[in-house]
């Protein structure tokens, strides 16, 4: 697991939008054991401390749940899991809005450049993958 | 207590290898001037014996007959004792700088051990006595040896058997060394062991304040030399012959005393409160 | 909890603690942070009653420091403290003849952590690997407190991550950890509390992930305002 932190955002939060997009992207399955606070601060080379707020959090939102002495497990619940998957969408496309405003492209001709380089980025990115897998 | 022990041993080891260097030479020295130096008697007694000039009794009424007297005044036999004396008056300090010395200040581990500071200062100063007491051992060891080495070379006539509290008492620096009576065992080791506290002492000063650390460190030295030295100096002024010699010697053991409580109460305070590390 | 109090140290005429004031947490890692002179490594020193200071107090769980503290505290400086002649092995037998508090088997651990040969001797050691020593020989004894003085000084980068990896991991758990650092890099996520010191005042202590939510400031940022405002 490797996750570039930004020095001016609270970790946990990173931490909490890591898992969010893990599990969006369905790289965690609902009931997916995850690793324990200190496994996950020595992965991501963060405070153990911090690690354990990420995680509070998180179950707090019901993204984790702990049962008695257990390992956390993500949730199981379908619909926290598309909340998740749509707030994320809907962030990045605020986000990408926010940036394009500026230069005042036609909406369709917008669409279809985001076409062209999404095909051309998801070939390129999975030629990736399989080469790792 | 237990931890004293282990300090003790740990300093005892730490200067092991240079202490048995000093124990090689002081044998192996004395031990061949027995040999060179009977050697050479015997050589100069057959050229006179078989050159005709005299006979065996007139060689020995001239020249005398050799004893270990003789031998113990060479520089084979005083020459390791002196090394011995030097490298134990040079590891007084070198048992305490070297701590700082170094990109390894081991001063750091010593000052951070869970014991009393002053355990450290009392195992310095116990590892000195025992390497003193250790050599002082050797050497009446190694005389009755050598005495039977000086016997198995010379024949009976040349030569003359002495016991070794004859040659300890015989030679003026021995019978410091060798005190004929516990009681001067005690005084002569005793001042040893003061001075050794007091020049610890010293030390401690100057690890504590550095530059000025070191005239504390003198200042410090001479009121000690004056104190202990009080009986004997007021004998000599203003109390002119007052004191007969007993009490002379009971005042100087108390004033003594006073100084080695005085030494480390001071050291406990500097090694607790004023010493630095760097 | 370790609290300095007000803490006036002079060497000569020159005052170099000026009444520092901050305190170190049971888990949770502080970082003494100042960009030049001796001052952090003063501190260190006098909290572990290693030197004199002119002024003030310096409380570990509420007393002063006695001589069974250091079963309770321990000090990693910048240089190892044992005889260069010894072998890993050696300093792990001193440690364990004088300390209750040494862990042989945590000890072990580091030592594979860190692919450490115990009969090598420190004088054949490279510098990262005998800071390795130097941080094992700490980490390795059961204490509330652990004090380390430029852990990341002079040694290669990948001893640096090996040695980060530490603070992350179940060696330090749930300990107090005070460190010394001149550079906040490799570290910036590790530590709880930043205490940036500069004239031999605290100019700022806080904490970082709240500095960060509060402020969206970096420990970075915060050294800028102290030292170029």
């Amino acid at each position: 697991m490797k996750v570039n932190l930004n020095k001016r955002e609270p970790v946990y939060v990173q931490v909490v939008r890591h898992f969010k997009e893990q599990i969006a992207a369905g790289n965690y399955e609902p009931g997916q054991e995850i690793p324990s606070r200190r496994e996950l601060a020595n992965q991501l080379k963060i405070n153990p401390n911090t690690a354990q707020r990420a995680y509070k959090e998180m179950e707090e939102q019901g993204l984790i749940f702990t049962e008695g002495n257990n390992p956390s497990r993500i949730t199981k619940d379908g619909k926290v899991i598309g909340t998740v998957r749509e707030e994320l969408i809907i962030q990045a496309v605020d986000a990408f809005i926010t940036s394009i405003r500026p230069i005042n492209i036609p909406v369709d001709d917008l669409v279809g450049l985001i076409k062209e380089k999404y095909t051309e980025i998801e070939r390129n990115t999975r030629g990736d993958s399989n080469d790792r897998s | 207590m237990n931890r004293y022990f282990k300090l003790v041993n740990f300093e005892f080891n730490r200067f092991l290898k240079i202490y048995l260097v000093l124990i090689g030479i002081t044998i192996i020295s004395q031990i061949i001037g027995v040999i060179v130096k009977s050697n050479q008697y015997l050589n100069m007694a057959n050229d006179q014996i078989q050159g005709g000039s005299m006979s065996s009794s007139e060689f020995i009424n001239q020249y005398g007959p050799i004893s270990l007297y003789e031998i113990i005044q060479t520089l084979w036999f005083l020459g390791p004792i002196a090394l011995c004396i030097v490298s134990l008056i040079i590891y007084v300090f070198f048992i305490w700088y070297r701590d700082w010395l170094g990109k390894n200040t081991f001063v750091y581990r010593l000052f951070m051990l869970p014991t009393a500071r002053i355990n450290i200062y009392f195992a310095k100063a116990t590892t000195v006595f025992l390497m003193v007491l250790g050599l002082i051992a050797l050497q009446l060891l190694l005389l009755p040896v050598e005495a039977w080495i000086l016997q198995w070379i010379v024949p009976f006539d040349f030569r003359i058997d002495m016991s070794i509290r004859e040659i300890t008492g015989i030679f003026h620096y021995f019978a410091i060394l060798f005190p004929n009576t516990i009681v001067q065992f005690i005084i002569h080791y005793g001042i040893g062991f003061m001075a050794v506290f007091v020049v610890f002492t010293a030390i401690l000063f100057e690890r504590s304040y550095r530059w000025k650390g070191i005239l504390f460190g003198i200042i410090y030295g001479v009121l000690a030399l004056l104190l202990f030295f009080a009986p004997v100096l007021l004998q000599a002024t203003i109390l002119y012959e007052f004191f007969y010699p007993i009490e002379l010697l009971v005042l100087q053991m108390i004033t003594g005393l006073t100084v080695i409580a005085g030494s480390i109460w001071m050291s406990n305070y500097l090694l607790n409160k004023k010493i630095r590390i760097w | 909890m370790i609290e300095v109090k007000e803490l006036t140290k002079k060497f000569g005429r020159k005052t170099v603690l000026n009444g520092v004031s901050f305190t170190a947490e049971k888990g949770q890692i502080t970082c003494l942070i100042g960009i030049n002179g001796v001052g952090k490594t003063t501190i260190m020193n006098a909290i572990m009653a290693l030197t004199p200071i002119n002024g003030g107090e310096i409380l570990i769980n509420g007393e002063k420091i006695h001589k069974h503290s250091y079963e309770k505290i321990t000090f990693i400086p910048d240089a190892i403290t044992m005889l260069p002649q010894m072998k890993i092995s050696e300093t792990m037998q001193f440690m364990a003849d004088f300390y209750d508090c040494w862990n042989q088997k945590r000890a072990d651990e580091i030592l594979q952590f860190f692919k450490l040969r115990e009969d090598n001797r420190l004088s054949e050691l490279s510098k990262g690997n005998t800071a390795k020593v130097n941080l094992m020989l700490g980490l390795a004894m059961d204490v509330d407190f652990l004090l380390m003085d430029e852990p990341f000084s002079g040694i290669d980068i990948f001893s640096r991550e090996q040695i980060a990896d530490v603070f992350s991991s179940h060696l330090v758990e749930d300990r107090g950890v005070l460190i010394t650092t001149h550079e906040i890099n490799d570290i910036e996520h590790l530590i709880d509390k930043a205490v940036l010191l500069n004239n031999g005042i605290v100019s700022k202590e806080f904490n970082t992930e709240e500095i960060r939510e509060n402020e969206g400031k970096s420990v970075v940022d915060m050294m800028r305002e102290v030292y170029q405002g």
